[in-house]
């Protein structure tokens, strides 16, 4: 699981990403899991072009995203495109996002804080 | 097994996509279109330089000349928009602030480097040409370092 900090300490990015046990796997058969297949190298050295995960959307319904979450949200303002990102920060308007590959990555330092409404879910784990 | 069943499932009903990259795909970004219209600026700009002029009362001369002129003139202007252009896209797009640190340079060589083509637009000088040359092979060093590839600069003509 990615590691959690709180907004008060220095974030940092997540380093692993676990692989998925065969509860994930029923979850997602029950529809508790959504699984994505991931394009493109701003997740990189973490996660490769090709790389399957699985999202708990129901996640964040009653707590917030933690800095160091991966997630998975739409961009502000390309409506449809899904984004993977980490969490760099939190505050009441929406969350921080920031690719891993910093230099690869279109993220909040560009398109500036991602509204709650547009969190999609938090990647659990790799599927499989 | 498990893992099998997973993989047929993954054949049979593929993942939705999530996107890990800029607003362009990831690699679509080269500075060698920018390469390309400063080099047929510098081409333009030299034969304007070298064009004679043609003989008083040789009226077909001076229909072929003017007409010559004109074409050279308008590919210039518009090659220089080109690379404008495309040096634009290279600034705003591509660079990110993690690349201003490894080159505090950066905006002060694509500001100059887009005046350059302004001014070549404006101007029929061969310095002014060569400068863009300059500007944009410094900037082909650059964007290549923030990849960590050693592409070698190299020129059409």
């Amino acid at each position: 699981m990615p590691v959690n900090t709180s907004h008060e300490t220095f974030p940092s990015p997540p380093s692993q990403l676990r692989k998925s046990h065969p509860t994930d796997v029923v979850l997602w058969l029950l529809r508790l899991r959504r699984r994505f297949r991931i394009v493109g190298e701003s997740m990189q050295p973490l996660l490769v072009a090709g790389t399957e995960v699985l999202i708990n959307p129901f996640a964040y319904r009653r707590s917030q995203p933690l800095s160091g979450d991966l997630v998975v949200a739409y961009h502000p303002h390309q409506p449809g495109l899904r984004l993977i990102k980490w969490v760099v920060y939190v505050e009441a308007q929406g969350c921080f996002l920031k690719g891993l590959n910093a230099p690869a990555s279109t993220d909040s330092r560009e398109f500036g804080l991602v509204p709650w409404e547009s969190i999609v879910g938090q990647v659990v784990c790799r599927f499989p | 097994m498990l893992n099998y069943a997973i993989a047929k499932l993954q054949a049979w009903f593929p993942a939705a996509e999530v996107h890990a990259h800029c607003d362009g795909p990831c690699g679509v970004y080269d500075p060698s279109s920018a390469r390309i219209a400063a080099e047929a600026v510098v081409s333009m700009t030299k034969k304007l330089a070298d064009l004679e002029m043609p003989a008083a009362g040789d009226k077909a001369a001076a229909v072929a000349y003017h007409n010559t002129f004109a074409r050279y003139t308008a590919i210039k202007e518009e090659q220089a928009q080109i690379a404008k252009d495309e040096l634009l896209v290279l600034w705003t797009d591509y660079f990110k602030p993690v690349h201003l640190e490894q080159f505090p340079d950066l905006h002060d060589t694509f500001w100059k480097a887009a005046k350059l083509c302004s001014a070549t637009k404006v101007e029929v000088s061969v310095q002014h040409a060569n400068e863009l040359m300059e500007a944009v092979h410094k900037i082909h060093n650059m964007f290549w370092a923030t990849k960590n590839r050693d592409v070698s600069w190299y020129t059409a003509s």
